[in-house]
């Protein structure tokens, strides 16, 4: 399989007043083009730092990391919005979605942001919706979903403009375990389908489980990258 | 992002915070209001007074007096030589001498009347410099060939308003009597009381104050006679009507280099005019830069809310910058929002401005007319001030874009402060 990003000798600090607090301490792995991964550890350990880093919403200390081939430590900060537009999709532990947009303008907001017309945006957002299971709730505000349907608009918006990479940031935190398990399936069988990556952050050793690869991250060092038994949900 | 996306993305965000959004707003329409209203009421001021200004003087005649506010008095009169300079100057249609005689008393049979002045003048060449202003009650403007003919003013034919004869008619033979300066007098007295007899040519009808020069309460007679009277060839003003008003500029200093410098003053009715209009101009500026601070303020207050506003909204550039927008994207979301507040609060505040105006400028005519009624000296024909706000358009689109530029220069501040956020930052904020 063709990697897709790379991540080399990647060092992180965070500067708290004047002590500096080392998050990444010098991480490489490659991702595979397809695979599901996902970063297991507890929290404090750097995988928020790691997920941030491969979405180009920062950029390491040191190190590189490499999307497609291109070092992101190089790129403008436009240029790295544009990777974000065009090749990376996220899901976060409290879903992130704009109060005041329905699920079906939240989900087309990558593509209104990219410029496209509404009349696509709109065809393609329905799409997504229905593809997560949500064709019932087109209208409705994200205060008027439960989260686990939150978490489905989240996933249809970082769906929506066919990114390479999906990362995924505590997808299931905010979810009981039956709604978290629903996401996880919900994303495998999308990684299955539509054959995209997934990278996901969890502190959940069963979701980690389910992942191809887990990458272990401890004190901000990888402790150990295992390939994952595949296992149905129990 | 596509402008109209980024317009309906603002416009969403001032929705969901309307309240708020009224109240910034509220600044603008004020300021706005402000300079409409101040602006347009200015200009109806100006041209209201450029208007009576223009009908009072007869911007055609120039006026040369002796002396001058640098050198006081240094000249004490005109002689013909002078008239005949100031004549052969191109541009000048009649120069014509004027001497004035103070503190004259007139006899008609009972009747007595003074006269504030009399005026001594060519007829034949002052009609032609007011040709306006000689319109006869009775009798008519007398002819050359006589010397001992006289032209009575309005008020001192009529010297009050409730009597219902006049003092004198066409052909009535009068006296009038004057102190002439006697030429080194042994003694006191050092004037002579004279009396000469002359017969009424006409008598004016009422014109009130037009001008500078009232001649409701003057006489007129002959220059020649006069000069025989007082024994002198000297006159006090000369009067210059120029063909056309823009030149009377031009011939004023033409004029003044006749005489040595600082020895006449020219009255010049387009340059008194230009100078009030220029004075007005700069009152009306000095008003509109106070009505500008209240914009000025309600920019502060547009800073104060989106900077408000960008912190609560952080959480949501937050998401914005994630899913790949662009930091000039989110500049523009949050600088739309300040422009469309100053264009909602520019168009509300021009028609409010407009409104007040009208207001303002019906409350200040009642003003005017109230206070002339209490001042109990009343013009016989002054007009009531009556101010019509005058609205250019100019000065409405420029108060407009000001608006919006006020808006967009105080939005820049918040606006990149919510495009410089770090987007990892912004997600973790609470």
């Amino acid at each position: 399989m063709a990697t897709i990003l790379e991540v080399c000798e990647v060092r992180k600090n965070y500067h708290m007043g004047k002590v500096v607090v080392p998050a990444l301490r010098g991480v490489s792995f490659d991702v595979e083009k397809g695979e599901f991964l996902a970063i297991f550890g507890p929290s404090g350990g750097g995988k928020s730092t790691l997920l941030h880093l491969m979405g180009c919403l920062d950029r390491p200390d040191k190190g590189k990391i490499l999307i497609d081939g291109s070092n992101i430590l190089k790129l403008s900060d436009d240029k790295l919005a544009e990777l974000r537009l065009t090749k990376m999709g996220f899901v976060f532990q409290f879903f992130n979605l704009l109060p005041r947009l329905t699920s079906l303008r939240n989900v087309e907001l990558p593509l209104t942001i990219a410029g496209l017309p509404e009349k696509e945006t709109s065809k393609r957002a329905n799409e997504m919706l229905k593809l997560v299971g949500l064709e019932g709730r087109m209208d409705h505000r994200p205060f008027e979903l439960s989260g686990g349907e939150q978490q489905r608009v989240a996933m249809a918006r970082a769906l929506i403009n066919d990114p390479k990479i999906v990362l995924a940031d505590e997808p299931t935190g905010n979810l009981d375990t039956k709604t978290g398990w629903e996401i996880v399936e919900l994303m495998k069988k999308l990684n299955k389908e539509k054959g995209q990556t997934f990278v996901v952050v969890t502190h959940d050793p069963h979701i980690a489980e389910a992942a191809d690869r887990i990458i272990h991250l401890k004190d901000g060092l990888i402790e150990e990258i295992k390939k994952a038994p595949r296992r149905n949900k129990q | 992002m596509k402008l109209s996306k980024i317009l309906a993305m603002s416009w969403e965000g001032m929705s969901q915070r309307k309240f708020r959004t009224s109240l910034t707003t509220l600044g603008v329409v004020v300021g706005i209001t402000a300079i409409i209203s101040l602006a347009s009421l200015g200009e109806g001021f100006r041209l209201e007074i450029r208007e009576r200004m223009q009908t009072g003087f007869e911007l055609e005649n120039l006026t040369v007096i002796p002396g001058s506010f640098f050198a006081g008095l240094s000249k004490e009169g005109f002689i013909d030589k002078d008239v005949q300079s100031i004549s052969n100057i191109s541009g000048v249609k009649v120069a014509t001498p004027l001497m004035q005689v103070g503190n004259v008393t007139l006899y008609n049979k009972n009747e007595t009347v003074r006269a504030f002045v009399a005026t001594a003048v060519n007829f034949t060449e002052f009609v032609k410099i007011f040709p306006d202003r000689f319109i006869f009650e009775d009798g008519k403007l007398p002819t050359e060939d006589r010397n001992d003919t006289i032209v009575i003013g309005y008020r001192v034919n009529h010297p009050t308003e409730n009597e219902t004869a006049p003092f004198a008619i066409a052909n009535d033979n009068i006296t009038l009597t004057s102190r002439v300066l006697q030429i080194n007098p042994p003694n006191p007295p050092f004037y002579k009381q004279e009396n000469h007899t002359f017969t009424v040519a006409g008598t004016l009808q009422k014109r009130g104050t037009p001008g500078i020069t009232n001649f409701d309460y003057w006489v007129f007679i002959p220059l020649e006679t006069a000069r025989k009277i007082y024994n002198t060839q000297e006159s006090q003003l000369i009067f210059v009507k120029v063909y056309d008003h823009e030149e009377s500029e031009r011939i004023a200093d033409e004029i003044e280099g006749l005489f040595p410098p600082f020895s006449v003053t020219i009255l010049v009715p387009l340059t008194f005019i230009k100078q009030v209009d220029h004075i007005l101009t700069v009152v009306q500026i000095f008003l509109m830069a106070i009505a500008s601070i209240s914009l000025l303020v309600a920019g502060i207050g547009i800073m104060n809310i989106m900077t408000v506003s960008v912190m609560e909204r952080t959480r949501e550039i937050g998401i914005l910058k994630a899913i790949g927008a662009k930091s000039r994207t989110v500049l523009a979301i949050f600088l739309a929002e300040a422009t469309l507040i100053g264009i909602t609060g520019g168009l509300i505040g021009v028609f409010t401005g407009y409104g007040l105006s009208h207001v303002l400028a019906y409350g200040l005519s009642g003003l005017v007319q109230t206070q002339q009624q209490d001042a109990g000296f009343q013009p016989p024909d002054a007009q009531r001030m009556s101010i019509n706000p005058a609205f250019s358009p100019e000065w409405t689109i420029i108060a407009f874009v000001f608006a919006i530029i006020v808006c967009i220069i105080f939005g820049l501040y918040p606006a990149r402060k919510a495009a410089k956020l770090d987007p990892v930052e912004a997600l973790r904020y609470e």
